[in-house]
């Protein structure tokens, strides 16, 4: 009897190891069902997208035939006090109601997970504002938010408090807009709810036998086992929230004093309005690279604070 | 009755919405005149309608949708045109946008038109205002805009200077009875450029004095008339201006804002002021010392609580007018068809008064362009000689009640039509005494001076800044714009 120890098993290095016939299925069936977004990607977005890259060199009105200029609309942009105040708004904007929005999404499922009677009833009913339609919602709130009739500073003036010019008083405008962003509060909500069910209940039990209460439960358990959820809401939301328009255009159209000037505004002004393509495709470009960095920053970051499932920290 | 109005005066019926709320549903919804008149009649309400012509036709042709009768205001002098018939059938397409009313009396003119030139097929395009420029912009960079396409004074200059459209001028000089001089002057300084002529237009109004004579008959307060001037105006705002909360009284409805192109005329030039130097506008005199004093004078108005703030106009849609609360208002001619279906007082239209050192007032309107991818200039040409003519205009804005038509000799129809308020005779002498003026902004940087100088006023509203101060500023953010109208 010899002593040989087994060869091991290796693939070479750089060739992908073998797949059966089931997983060469699952695999063709991946790719048929990204299939349709992929062509619908190519055919209308993915030539758009190149060839704003292009205008984005150019003088071009849309009216005639574009100028090639350089990295002048860049250097233009450097130079534009109304890039940095929208940009500012944005990022004012998509702070506050992505940091907000978490928050209250957060509890709100937290709430909608107990057993109660009639729970299915209560998440329909927080659900149901984020499937309105974004200008009908606009005009809901600018009679919420009216200085003199609006239910908030209806129910302010209960307690003795005047409530302020919500939307024409420019150091209101924008955290109006950050307190609207609420209403959609249930779509993510949604997220947190199904994250929340698919927490090992055996966590909290092992939580129990060591003597946490609620808020270590919560703070030691929930809060871990959700921080994936929790990353992917902040990205995706601060993503969508940066991009905001509709919800401006109708209530405020960037007023008073361009305290509510989005950037997604600004890009529809300057190419619409102003007839400056080349200019607005700058500025697209600039709103893309901005939206990579900071998306990189909170992936970089989430390596301190988001536990996956398996994962051990030193 | 439209079926569409229909449906939704049932349902709004059924619901028991008040009169208020119907007007509020049916301005947001950005209805036309007649379509408010319908829904608020057929909840409840008395509303005057136009009134059928007598011995209206009883041919068994379906019933048209328009609430206008098709031979309503066809005078049948059409022109002559000098351009040849198409000897074979074509196609023309005609980009508007009308509301869904006015759409209709459109469609009456073309199928008018198509009997009287079989060979021609009118194709129209009905575009909502709010999505109107960025169709056509898309539509301009991909070469395939319609034969004959609707252009606001606002983006005139610059669609002509980008090549849109072809100039008009040896059309016109082909036609014996074209006769440019019909046309109200100011109603053609938007559409010429290089010393030609790129658009016809169709409309051409100048800002009013609308008033509530309810408000005025309520204070004993005598009607404006022609001695008014504009201490005269402020003195009777600041007097019918009263209570508090959610009924107050506005003596006037607005202020002037250097973010509004129209300003000028009617709050600088009669102090001897000036927004920017006219027609070139490379020179920005907003903080001179006259237009200061200007500015600072209607800002008293606000300071007496006689204009409705920010807040208030929430409470409202646009235009407020006709809800009640604002006894005086300055809109353009073009507002009085809202005004007449939405009012539920008496009202009338006087003009503009005079300042200290001139009597001017805006006037502005839109117009109707060749553009430079038509494959039927001719034909197009064709239905634009009869559509702005006299029996055009005629049968398409005096008639129905639209006013302000950019032909003098169109105005005796509408001054003589059912729709004239009683003072519509103010409006046509605003144009044709000269007090109606076209020294807005229409440059090309127009949208952007007034992009730039609209939030810094808003502070002005705010109370956060002084007039001098936010003046100053404006002309600091203005003048690099205006630069390049100095080339």
């Amino acid at each position: 009897m010899t002593n040989a120890q087994p060869t091991p098993i290796t693939t070479p290095p750089n060739r992908k190891p073998k797949i059966g016939g089931m997983a060469r299925k699952e695999e063709r069936s991946f790719y048929l069902f990204i299939l349709p977004w992929i062509i619908g990607f190519l055919l209308f977005d993915a030539g758009a997208i190149i060839a704003s890259f292009g205008i984005s060199f150019t003088n071009w009105s849309a009216l005639s035939a574009p100028a090639y200029v350089g990295t002048l609309n860049y250097s233009r942009l450097i130079a534009d006090s109304v890039f940095y105040k929208a940009m500012g708004n944005s990022l004012y904007y998509g702070l506050g109601s992505v940091g907000l929005g978490t928050i209250v999404s957060f509890l709100l499922a937290l709430l909608l997970n107990q057993n109660v009677w009639g729970m299915s009833l209560f998440r329909t009913i927080f659900y149901l504002p984020s499937v309105v339609s974004g200008i009908a919602v606009a005009i809901l709130w600018i009679m919420i938010l009216h200085q003199d009739f609006g239910l908030i500073n209806s129910f302010l003036a209960w307690f003795g408090i005047k409530g302020p010019g919500w939307l024409v008083q420019p150091q209101w405008a924008m955290p109006s807009l950050i307190l609207m962003s609420l209403w959609s509060a249930g779509g993510s909500m949604v997220i947190y709810l199904a994250g929340l069910q698919s927490v090992p209940t055996h966590l909290y039990e092992a939580a129990e036998i060591d003597g946490a209460d609620t808020f270590q439960k919560f703070w030691t358990v929930t809060v871990p086992m959700m921080s994936p959820v929790i990353l992917y809401n902040l990205i995706v939301g601060f993503i969508a929230s940066i991009q905001g328009f509709v919800t401006v255009y109708v209530m405020t159209n960037g007023g008073p004093a361009n305290a509510t000037l989005v950037y997604g505004l600004y890009i529809y002004r300057t190419a619409f309005i102003n007839f400056q393509m080349g200019y607005a495709s700058a500025l697209a470009w600039v709103l893309l690279v901005v939206i990579i960095l900071i998306t990189v920053v909170q992936f970089t970051v989430a390596r301190y604070w988001v536990y996956y499932e398996g994962d051990l920290k030193s | 009755m439209g079926k569409h109005e229909e449906a939704l005066a049932q349902e709004l019926q059924r619901k028991g919405f008040s009169r208020r709320d119907v007007l509020r549903i049916g301005l947001r919804l950005g209805l036309g005149a007649a379509s408010m008149g319908m829904l608020l009649a057929a909840c409840g309400q008395t509303v005057s309608e136009p009134a059928k012509d007598a011995g209206g036709d009883a041919a068994a042709e379906p019933a048209s949708e328009s609430i206008f009768d098709i031979t309503a205001g066809d005078t049948g002098a059409w022109p002559k045109s000098a351009v040849a018939e198409p000897g074979d059938k074509i196609e023309i397409s005609v980009g508007h946008t009308w509301d869904a009313v006015f759409f209709e009396r459109q469609l009456q003119f073309d199928k008018l038109f198509m009997q009287r030139h079989p060979n021609i097929t009118v194709k129209a395009e009905n575009t909502p205002w709010g999505e109107y420029r960025q169709k056509y912009t898309a539509a301009a960079a991909g070469n395939a805009m319609p034969d004959i396409l609707y252009t606001q004074f606002s983006w005139a200059q610059e669609t002509i200077r980008s090549g849109l459209y072809i100039a008009l001028d040896d059309y016109i000089a082909k036609e014996k009875d074209f006769n440019l001089a019909d046309f109200t002057k100011p109603s053609l300084v938007s559409y010429q450029y290089d010393g030609k002529l790129w658009g016809i237009p169709y409309d051409e109004g100048p800002g009013n004095l609308y008033y509530n004579k309810e408000l005025f008959d309520a204070a004993g307060e005598a009607y404006p008339d022609d001695s008014w001037d504009l201490e005269k105006l402020k003195a009777v705002a600041i007097k019918l201006t009263k209570g508090e909360g959610p009924n107050k009284i506005f003596g006037l409805g607005e202020l002037p804002s250097p973010g509004d192109s129209l300003m000028a005329p009617n709050y600088l030039f009669p102090f001897g002021a000036q927004y920017l130097s006219e027609p070139k506008e490379d020179e920005c005199l907003i903080n001179k010392p006259d237009a200061v004093t200007a500015m600072e004078w209607w800002e008293e108005l606000r300071t007496k609580g006689a204009i409705p703030s920010p807040a208030d106009l929430q409470n409202v849609a646009w235009p407020s007018f006709q809800f009640g609360k604002i006894a005086m208002t300055l809109q353009g001619s073009w507002a009085t068809p809202p005004i007449q279906a939405g009012s539920k007082f008496k009202w009338d239209i006087a003009k503009w008064p005079k300042g200290p050192k001139a009597h001017t007032t805006f006037s502005a309107g839109s117009a109707y362009m060749i553009t430079r991818d038509s494959k039927q200039t001719d034909a197009a040409w064709l239905y634009m000689n009869e559509y702005l003519s006299t029996a055009g205009q005629t049968y398409m804005w005096a008639s129905t009640g639209r006013g302000s038509p950019s032909r003098l000799s169109a105005w005796p129809a509408y001054l003589g039509s059912k729709f004239a308020p009683a003072g519509a005779k103010n409006v046509e002498e605003a144009m044709s005494q000269g007090i109606g003026t076209h020294d807005i902004l229409d440059q090309p940087t127009g949208p952007r001076v007034t992009q730039a100088a609209g939030p810094i006023w808003d502070l002005v509203v705010a109370g956060q800044k002084s007039v001098k101060d936010a003046l100053d500023e404006i002309f600091a953010a203005v003048d690099p714009i205006i630069a390049e109208n100095r080339k």
